[in-house]
Formats: structure tokens, C-alpha cells, sequence
């Protein structure tokens, strides 16, 4: 392939993405026009939310090259620690939001000590929390289901100017991580340390700090997934936030985002990762499809995604071969 | 000293060793034949998953659907040799024509991580994460979610004789010693995890190894079901859903690096009998399962925090 | 007027080896000094002194006179030092603003905001210094080649340092980006602002610098002001004969005919690759050592690569032994009996981690495996190992199960050769098999070399020290720009013909 034609091809698998949802919604809304009807269109919205907030803390993580493999169990730490507080002690709603959120940084804190202090393995790390948290968290529920209040609840149905509570929340999230990514100095070091870390240590970015700062951020948005979930199911299960993790590197995945670092956006990307896979869901429901195939369909949709991201990685590396000759 | 016991290769094994004695004490029912029994036959299924697991992290890669693929073939051989509605029910065959059917079960779903891996290059994590979500929904959708009982006598003896299972996980596990060891494709795996790119220069068919790589771990994740499924007497498709973190859990205790190029079948033993005497014991001694989940979180951070410093006290010495 | 920076009585080992022997050099303020050497006569090594990469072992740096330890990169860019490398430092993922400014990002005030409208005229301003025409916000990786050498460029400028080293920075552009190029470099000087220019295109450094340098060996062998010297005079001061190193001398040589050349092994007719070699013809006969040289950068090692498949190319034949090989991949090539040692040991070479035993035996493992079952035969491949150890003279102190990792640079070189010898190859390539290794080491590679060809096999020698190719080879090609260029007999071997033709002024194709 000649330059001129490995560019355009870079170009196409660049946007394939976000043909891939185009595509999809399309063929949702011919086959049940109820799909595209805005109300609709927003529960799907709603619905995935949470996904949203979790998938966003993600994509900084997998930007550095990392994972994070312990949101799940933060989730689920933060619901068991609000249902106490919420029930046994009775604590106001807005309280246990704010104390969730702090609880989840610190989680991240955790992992950010054991990744970028201690010198472990993002993922065994990680593995490592999951069960920590997830020990924990039953501990405190004694695997018991808690309802929550309704005063709780009640948040995630509150709309602001016809805005439901999650969206608006979800929406915030995503401005700031986009914000914060792209137009501010540490954003753009992230980049530079998932693209070579020993390169951006040499250009003189402070890359433990920041590895340590994003598994904070990643925390702190698994602690508000956490409360967003929470508030939209009310009750805390024992399965609450499980294999969270995996949906959350799945949106984050396909939107772009590569496991190898460097790469991906929030905005559109993840979010964009994370509606799809709700509304594959919401369309297949639309169609009355059997829901015992949703997994199928949503995980032959994600490896079509990893499979065209792998093309583009290839084709890539053969861009940046170095030339001898003018011809 | 200090040195000598951190730089053994079965500091592990001394470890489950030494911990059992120091165990005994506080649970004598620890050492009781029906504790060891049993003991035996839930660490035997996993030492065979483990085994695969280990094969494939020694090629640099991951297995992350090793459990999902074990539900599948459970629910498959359910499926065919229940003796209400099964295809194969009532037939003399049943029994063996079932454990094939979901030994192909297992080398099917690895073929396609293999070939996902080797041929297309895509990234290991992604792929067996897609196929562990495909994997887990197909056994839910073939199954409707419900568990199959009623399967034939001689399936279930597979799993549920301590001897059969015995002489079944230790033929597999002996086998997974013996290729790495023994073998031109045990080598080779080593080298691709060593370095991809020297051993392809080195003749090594890279491709080929490395999809044999997965296509073994999804046999040997269907062998796993074989024996879980006739310890349980019950295929189920949630069978195996909670065991993909002590699968890795126990491989990367033992040892066998993530980065590719080391581990072995012994090493991966100790891990397992670790992490299984850790379950059996603290279980004895009247922990909850959420104290048993915190435990073993902590080890997994103790081991990885042994080999950082390991690694670190050997860079400091080169 | 006053010198900026002055080396004085630099002197550095590496394993022993002397790569720089008291260099003593001074670099007025406002001048361009031209520096001048054969690869690996020690110019890199002075570079990465002065930036603080490595510490001479005697000696010391005047940086505006104080004495100047640069304790790393940092610290020297700090000192106002700035670097343009052959080798691109890039992050292809961001833009060509941000990669200029990743750690001075323009921010409001202390807010963490940055100002994305200053940070694009500050890069505008460097860009069109550099005559590159592109928005600041384009990512790295649209670039070409040259264009991102043209950002690497600006990145160094846009520290406004005091001294900048330019190190081969025109390989990768084209002539237009060449010619704007050296306008900077006018501009540059014009200004005050003080440089070294190293490059193997002698009458770039002629026209560019004020004083010029010559390096060879590590030793300063010539300096002075440019009217000195011109481009004959710089050949023949970078290739007089080193002495510090033997070559064995082949049985064959001493006899009063030359040797009629074996048969043909490998032919290689119209080799092309766009961008990369073009019509590469030549053939290598049983029994000769034929050396390759070129500066870096000339397509020495991609065409290798593609002699053993590991690259594609366009269009060409490669016979061996007379069959045609349709198409080459590396476990093929190793059955017709081709071996590849790479230039680059600690990648394509070996398995760090493994043993040396693993290593040794890795080519040849097939050998020693039953054909279906693929059981090794653990004794015989031993014994291969044992046997492969002694004829590579391999240190005896370091057991069979020991990490490679373990063993000096010399003897990892060793066990390369070693699991390639293994294979008993009709055709050995070799790509700089003596680099960073000692003097010893390399007298027995060379041995070993010399044994192989008098055993019939035909080796083809890729090497970037002239000297070597001279010492050891039957013949010897130049290749330049991807193309081949001379060819000379052993008769008619001449320093300065083989560096002329492999530095030639750059076509203007």
C-alpha cells in the first residue's frame, strides 16, 4: 500500500467507531420506529448513566496504560457504607452522596499508592483490591439486600428544566474529565506518559504523581457511579457494581480508547462506548428480542470494535517506519 | 538467608506446607480424612483450570474466558446426556460421547481466542473478555438460565471419585509439566514469551504456538468442567463465575509472571493448594465468606509485593 | 572572544574498551563547530557526555566558564543545551504545540487552563522559523519522516538554548526541507547562536561550520578552523589505520592467485522496496566473506531483513543455491539453510531472561524432537549445547542454566553466534555481530567468521566499521541511500575510495 492510500485507510478506520453507532441506531430505529422517539432515546440516556461516570475514570486509566479492575468493588464498598449510614444512622441523603464520592478517592488513593509507589502490576494490583473491597463489602451488608430510603432514591428522579438527575450528573462528569483531559497541562501529560512513560520522564513530567492522581480520579468517578447506580436501583445486592469493571473497559474500549495507552477520548468516545452498549440493550428490548442473547450480540459488537482498533494500530506502526529513500 | 528463601522457586510450596502445620493446632479437623477428602476434590478441577491459565500467561497473553468456556461445556454436556430430554439419553455412549462434546466445546472457544490473538492481533485481554461475555451469555441462552440435573452415574463418578478425579487431574496436570518441559511446543511457548519477536526470527512458528497456546487452555477449561460438573452431579451455567479471580489469583501467587517467559505446572500446584487451603481452613475456623474474599485479596498484594521486591533486590544486585 | 564550552582531557571505557581518549576541544560562543568521524568513532558518546547521559571517566566539561556535570538530561537542557537527534523523541499521539510545549504549557494565570490560542502562536512562530508549513494543532503521527525531523527541530529551538547539536538532521528530509534547513542554520549563526553540527555529508559540514573536528577511535585527530581542511583532507584524517585491533588472515589470501570465487549462493537480482532499496544486485559465492558498508541510515539491515523475510519487498529475485525463492519467511529461510544475526542483540536477539542453554538451543530445538510427538531429546540437545559452547569458546564460568542477562555484552554476543553456528548454515548474514563488544571477543568472532566461509558457507558481513570490513572481507559493497554503489576486490580495497562512495554529496534525485 502506498502512504497516500495508508492514510485514507487511517482516516476510514478513525471514524469507523462512530459509524459502527450510527449503524446501529439506524438499524434499531427501521426495525422499531418507538426506538428513535425522544423519550425513549433519553431513557436509554438514563439508564446509562452510571456506565458513563465509571467508564469516564476508566479511560484515564487505560489512557496511562493501566486498568483498573477494582471499580466494581468500589462501587459496591461506597452502596455498603451509604446503606449504613442511610439506615442505621440515618444520615441526610446529600451527606452520604459527598461521603461516597470521598470514599471512593481514597480507594483510588489505595491503588494509586500500590501502582505508582510500590511498583505493582496495574491489573494484579488491582485484582488484589477487588477482593479486598469485595470481602468488605459484604462484610458490612452481611450479603444481605438493604432497601434504601426514599428520601435517597428521590435523587435520582429529581430532573432539573426536564433534565433527569443521572444524565445531568453523567453530563458534568464528562464535561470536566473532557475539560481536564484536553485542555489542561495534565491532560495532555497523561497522554504522553501512556504513549511512552520513560520518554516523558525524560521530558521532565512527573509521571508518578500523575499515574497517582488518575487512580484517584478513577476512584472518585467509581464512587459516584456508585451513587448514581445506587440511587436509580435502590438497594444495595450483593451483586451490586459486579463485573462493573468490565462494562466500564468495554465503553471505554469501544469508543476508541487502547488498552495500550495513549489513545481515546471521553467525549465522544467513551460516552458514546457506553450509550451503545445501553441502547443495544434498549433496541433488542424494543424488538422484543430474546434477552438471553443481549451479552451475545453486545460482545460480538465490542470485538468488532478491538478488532478495527487493532487494524488501525497496525496500519499505524507501518506509517511511522522510518524512509531511506525519496521514492 | 533471607535471600536464599525469597530467591527459591517453591517458597510457595514451603509456604502451604508450613502454613498447614501451623494450622493444624487451631483446626485439627483440618488433617481429618473427610476434610482431606474433600480438600482434594475441589483443588483438583482448579489445579487443571490453573494449568491452562498458566500455559497461556507464559506466552505473554491472558485467559480471561477460561470460566466462561467451563460453563458452556458444562452446560453442553448437560444438555446432551441428561436422561430426561438429553440428545444422547438412555445411549450406552451418553457418558463418553458427552465429555467429548464438551472437550470440542473447550477447543472451539480456544481456537477462536487463538485465532483472535495469533492471526488478527488483537490484544489478549480484549479478546478473552469478549469471548468470557459471549461465553457466559451462551450458557444462560442455551440453558434458560436453569440448572440440568439427572445426568448419567459414570459421568458423575469422573468428578466425584476422589480417584478418578485424582488420576484425571494429575494425567492433565502431569501432561501441561511434561509439554513445557519435555516438549518442542513447551519451548517454544517459553521463547514467544520471552520475546515475540526473536523467536519469530528464530524459526519458531509464532502463529501456530501461540494459538495452540489457547486452543490447550479452553481444553483444558473443558476438562475442568468435566469434573466439576460430575462433582456437582449438576450442569450449571454459573458454574465457574466466582473461580476466574482465584484461577489467576493462584498462578500469579505461584509465580508465573504476567509479562510472559516464566512459570511452571509446579509452581502453579503451589498456588493452587495455596489458595485452596486458604479457603478450606479459614472456613474451618468459622470465617465468613467475605473474611475468606479480604483474605485472599491480601495475599494476591502480598505475592505481588514479594516479586516487586524480589525483582527490585535482584536489579539492585546486577 | 570567549569559548562557551570546552571539553578537557575527556576520557570514557565502555567494558573496558576506550571510546573516547582525552578528548580536549573548545566551542566559542557564536560559532558552529563541525564534527566530523566514522560511525562509532566516539561522537555519540561526546553528545551524551554533554547531555548529561553519561559521565566521562576522566576529564571534565567548561560550561561559560564553571565546570559544567550535567547529572542528567534535565540539567543540561536547564544549562541551556538543547539536542536534535537522529533518532525522533516524539509522542506521535499529541499535537505538534503540545509536543513543542509538554511541560511549559501556557496556562491562565495559576488556573491549570491552558491557552490554547498563545500555545498555537508560539508554535506558529517556531514552525515557520523551521519552514515547516502545518497547524500547530495536527498530531505528530500525520507527519512523514521529515517532517516530524522539521518539529524536533523547532522543539529544540523553542528552548532558546544557548549551545544546539544538531546530529544528522538531514537524513529523513527532503531537499527542499534541506535547503530551508540549512537557511535556518544561516539564520541561526547570523544571530549569534552557538552549534555543532555533526554529519557524514562532508561538504554540508564545509559550508555550515566556522571550525571543524575529526574524531577517530575516541581521539581528536584534526581541528581548526574550516578553511583548513577540505573534504579529501577530512577522509583521510576519519580513516587512517587503527591499531588496536587484529584481524586473522585467511589461508586463501596468502596464495599468489587469487582464488577463483566458489559457486553462486545466494543471487539477488533487482531487489526494490519504494522508500527503502532499489535495485539491489549482487551474488555471494560458497566460501566468501563479502562485506556490506554503508552509513546508518543506508538500508544495510532492511535489506537483510528482507533476505530472510522478516520485510516484504516490491519486486526483485533471490535465488539460493539456484532455486528461486518464491516467498521468504523466516522458519523457511532457516530450513534452506540461511542464518540472521541482528544488529540489535538485546531484541531480536536473544531471551534475556532465559538461559543460556534455552538460547543456545532455540534455532536447532526442532532438531532434536521426535517428528510427531515433538519429544526432546534432552542428551542430544545437551550435548549440541556442550559442543556449540566450546566452538564459540563461550566463559566457562557461566553455568548452562544461568540468565543470559548474566553474561558480559561480548558473550551474549557469543551465544547469538553460537545458536545460529548450531544450524549449520550455508549462508550466514550477519549484522554488526561485533558491536559494543571487547577486543578479545571480537578476535574470536572474527575467527569464527573465517572458519564458517573456509567451510564452504558464504557470510555476508554488515558492518559500519570500515576497518573490520577491510581486516575480514573478500569483497566488499557500498551502499548508499538504498542503493548500491561500489564494489571492490580484496586487491583493490581503499579506505578512502569505500568512504567516498559511501559518503558521496546527496543526489539531487
Amino acid at each position: 500500500m502506498n502512504p497516500e492510500r495508508q492514510r485514507l485507510a487511517m482516516r476510514a478506520l478513525d471514524v469507523a467507531p462512530l459509524v459502527l453507532f450510527a449503524v446501529v441506531l439506524a438499524g434499531f430505529g427501521a426495525l422499531s420506529p418507538s426506538f428513535l422517539l425522544p423519550a425513549n432515546l433519553l431513557n436509554v440516556l438514563v439508564q446509562s448513566s452510571a456506565t458513563v461516570i465509571v467508564a469516564t475514570g476508566m479511560t484515564f486509566v487505560l489512557l496511562t496504560a493501566g486498568v483498573d479492575l477494582s471499580v466494581g468493588a468500589i462501587m459496591f464498598v461506597a452502596a455498603a457504607v451509604s446503606g449504613k449510614l442511610l439506615l442505621a444512622q440515618g444520615w441526610n441523603p446529600w451527606l452520604v452522596v459527598a461521603g461516597i464520592i470521598a470514599l471512593g478517592g481514597v480507594c483510588g488513593w489505595l491503588n494509586g499508592l500500590l501502582i505508582a509507589r510500590l511498583g505493582l502490576i496495574a491489573f494484579i494490583a488491582t485484582l488484589g483490591t477487588q477482593y479486598v473491597g469485595r470481602g468488605f463489602g459484604m462484610w458490612l451488608t452481611e450479603t444481605r439486600a438493604m432497601n434504601l430510603p426514599e428520601t435517597f432514591t428521590r435523587l435520582a428522579s429529581n430532573r432539573l428544566a426536564g433534565v433527569p438527575g443521572p444524565v445531568l450528573v453523567a453530563a458534568l462528569v464528562v464535561l470536566a474529565a473532557h475539560l481536564v483531559l484536553q485542555r489542561t497541562p495534565l491532560g495532555r501529560q497523561i497522554y504522553a506518559i501512556g504513549q511512552d512513560a520513560v520518554a516523558a520522564r525524560k521530558a521532565g513530567v512527573n509521571v508518578r504523581s500523575t499515574l497517582r492522581g488518575v487512580y484517584v480520579l478513577c476512584g472518585l468517578c467509581a464512587g459516584l457511579g456508585g451513587a448514581v447506580a445506587l440511587a436509580q436501583i435502590g438497594s444495595v445486592a450483593p451483586t451490586f457494581g459486579a463485573n462493573k469493571e468490565f462494562a466500564a473497559i468495554a465503553a471505554a474500549v469501544l469508543g476508541g480508547t487502547s488498552l495500550f495507552g495513549g489513545r481515546g477520548r471521553v467525549w465522544p468516545g467513551t460516552v458514546f462506548g457506553a450509550v451503545l452498549i445501553q441502547g443495544i440493550e434498549n433496541g433488542l428490548n424494543h424488538l422484543n428480542a430474546d434477552p438471553y442473547l443481549y451479552p451475545l450480540i453486545t460482545s460480538g459488537i465490542i470485538f468488532l470494535a478491538v478488532l478495527l482498533d487493532s487494524g488501525r494500530g497496525q496500519l499505524q506502526r507501518t506509517l511511522g517506519r522510518r524512509r531511506i529513500r525519496p521514492d | 538467608m533471607l535471600r536464599r528463601a525469597l530467591d527459591s522457586e517453591y517458597l510457595v510450596l514451603w509456604l502451604v506446607l508450613a502454613s498447614f502445620v501451623a494450622l493444624l493446632p487451631f483446626t485439627p479437623d483440618l488433617a481429618s480424612r473427610q476434610n482431606l477428602v474433600n480438600l482434594l476434590l475441589t483443588l483438583l478441577p482448579l489445579l487443571i483450570l490453573a494449568c491452562g491459565q498458566t500455559l497461556v500467561l507464559i506466552t505473554a497473553g491472558i485467559d480471561l474466558s477460561a470460566c466462561s468456556i467451563m460453563a458452556v461445556a458444562s452446560v453442553v454436556g448437560g444438555l446432551a446426556m441428561n436422561g430426561d430430554t438429553g440428545w444422547l439419553a438412555g445411549s450406552p455412549w451418553a457418558a463418553p460421547a458427552g465429555v467429548l462434546l464438551m472437550l470440542a466445546v473447550g477447543v472451539v472457544f480456544g481456537a477462536f481466542n487463538g485465532l483472535a490473538v495469533a492471526v488478527l492481533r488483537m490484544p489478549p485481554f480484549m479478546v478473552t473478555l469478549t469471548t468470557m461475555m459471549a461465553g457466559s451469555g451462551l450458557a444462560i441462552w442455551l440453558t434458560r438460565s436453569e440448572t440440568i440435573y439427572n445426568l448419567p452415574p459414570a459421568f458423575n463418578a469422573l468428578g466425584g471419585h476422589l480417584a478418578l478425579a485424582a488420576m484425571i487431574a494429575v494425567a492433565l496436570a502431569g501432561g501441561a509439566h511434561l509439554l513445557l518441559n519435555r516438549t518442542l511446543l513447551g519451548r517454544w511457548l517459553y521463547a514467544i514469551g520471552h520475546n515475540a519477536r526473536m523467536a519469530h526470527i528464530s524459526g519458531v512458528p509464532v502463529t501456530g504456538v501461540t494459538l495452540a497456546a489457547y486452543v490447550l487452555s479452553g481444553l483444558l477449561a473443558a476438562a475442568a468442567a468435566v469434573l466439576y460438573t460430575g462433582q456437582a452431579e449438576t450442569a450449571s451455567p454459573l458454574l465457574g463465575q466466582r473461580l476466574l479471580l482465584d484461577v489467576i489469583a493462584a498462578t500469579v501467587i505461584g509465580g508465573t509472571s504476567l509479562f510472559g517467559g516464566r512459570g511452571k505446572v509446579l509452581w502453579t500446584l503451589a498456588g493452587v493448594a495455596f489458595i485452596k487451603l486458604l479457603d478450606n481452613s479459614l472456613n474451618l475456623l468459622n470465617c465468613s465468606f467475605f473474611t475468606i474474599t479480604m483474605v485472599k485479596g491480601a495475599v494476591v498484594l502480598a505475592a505481588a509485593l514479594l516479586d516487586a521486591t524480589r525483582r527490585r533486590l535482584l536489579e539492585a544486585e546486577a | 572572544m570567549s569559548a562557551l564550552l570546552q571539553f578537557e582531557g575527556i576520557t570514557k571505557r565502555f567494558a573496558g574498551v576506550p571510546v573516547l581518549r582525552d578528548v580536549t576541544l573548545a566551542v566559542e560562543t557564536g560559532t558552529t563547530l563541525g564534527l566530523v568521524g566514522e560511525n562509532g568513532a566516539g561522537k555519540s558518546t561526546l553528545m551524551n557526555i554533554l547531555g548529561g547521559n553519561l559521565r566521562p571517566d576522566t576529564g571534565r566539561l567548561i560550561w561559560d566558564g564553571r565546570p559544567f556535570a550535567p547529572a542528567g538530561p534535565a540539567e543540561a537542557a536547564a544549562a541551556g543545551i538543547a539536542f536534535v537527534h537522529q533518532e525522533l523523541n516524539l509522542f506521535p499521539n499529541l499535537s505538534i504545540a503540545e509536543n513543542l510545549f509538554l511541560t511549559r504549557l501556557p496556562r491562565r494565570g495559576r488556573l491549570p487552563w491552558i491557552r490554547r490560542r498563545e500555545l498555537a502562536a508560539q508554535t506558529r512562530r517556531w514552525l515557520r522559523e523551521v519552514g515547516l508549513e502545518a497547524a500547530p494543532e495536527t498530531p505528530v503521527e500525520r507527519l512523514s519522516a521529515g517532517e516530524r525531523q522539521l518539529v524536533e527541530i523547532a522543539r529544540a529551538l523553542s528552548l532558546e538554548p544557548r549551545l544546539i547539536i544538531f546530529d544528522e538532521p538531514t537524513t529523513s528530509l527532503s531537499d527542499r526541507e534541506t535547503r530551508q534547513f540549512f537557511e535556518l542554520m544561516s539564520r541561526l549563526r547570523a544571530r549569534g547562536l552557538t552549534m555543532i553540527y555533526i554529519s557524514h555529508t562532508l561538504e554540508d559540514v564545509l559550508r555550515l561550520s566556522d571550525l571543524v573536528a575529526v574524531l577517530r577511535d575516541g581521539a581528536l585527530v584534526g581541528h581548526g578552523p574550516r578553511t583548513d581542511f577540505d573534504a579529501a583532507r577530512l577522509i583521510t584524517l576519519m580513516v587512517g589505520r587503527s591499531l588496536n585491533q587484529l584481524y586473522p588472515s585467511r589461508a586463501s589470501w596468502a596464495q599468489p592467485a587469487p582464488a577463483p570465487p566458489g559457486t553462486p549462493l545466494l543471487e539477488v537480482r533487482d531487489l526494490t522496496q519504494p522508500g527503502v532499496v532499489r535495485d539491489v544486485s549482487f551474488t555471494l559465492h560458497a566460501g566468501e566473506v563479502l562485506g556490506l558498508f554503508g552509513l546508518m541510515g543506508a538500508g544495510r539491515s532492511e535489506l537483510a531483513r528482507m533476505l530472510f523475510g522478516l520485510d516484504p519487498f516490491a519486486r526483485g529475485t533471490v535465488r539460493l543455491a539456484g532455486q528461486p525463492l518464491r516467498s521468504i519467511k523466516p522458519d523457511r529461510s532457516l530450513r534452506c539453510g540461511v542464518a540472521f544475526l541482528t544488529e540489535d542483540r538485546r531484541e531480536d536477539g536473544l531471551a534475556l531472561e532465559a538461559s543460556i542453554a534455552d538460547n543456545l538451543a532455540l534455532v536447532t530445538l526442532r532438531r532434536h524432537a521426535h517428528r510427531s510427538t515433538g519429544w526432546l531429546d534432552l542428551a542430544g540437545l545437551a550435548d549440541a549445547v556442550r559442543a556449540v559452547r566450546a566452538a564459540v569458546r563461550l566463559t566457562p564460568t557461566a553455568r548452562d542454566e544461568a540468565p543470559v542477562q548474566t553474561l558480559s555484552g561480548g558473550n551474549q554476543q557469543k551465544v547469538v553466534l553460537g545458536k545460529w553456528l548450531l544450524a549449520d548454515p550455508r549462508v550466514l548474514l550477519l549484522d554488526e555481530p561485533t558491536r559494543g563488544i571487547d577486543v578479545g571477543a571480537k578476535f574470536e568472532i572474527y575467527q569464527l567468521i573465517h572458519k564458517r566461509a573456509d567451510a564452504g558457507a558464504g557470510v555476508l558481513l554488515i558492518s559500519s566499521e570500515l576497518e573490520e570490513l577491510i581486516g575480514l572481507c573478500d569483497r566488499i559493497l557500498v551502499m548508499r541511500r538504498g542503493e548500491l554503489v561500489d564494489e571492490l576486490r580484496r586487491a583493490d580495497f581503499d579506505r578512502e575510495r569505500i568512504l567516498r562512495a559511501a559518503l558521496h554529496e546527496r543526489s539531487t534525485a
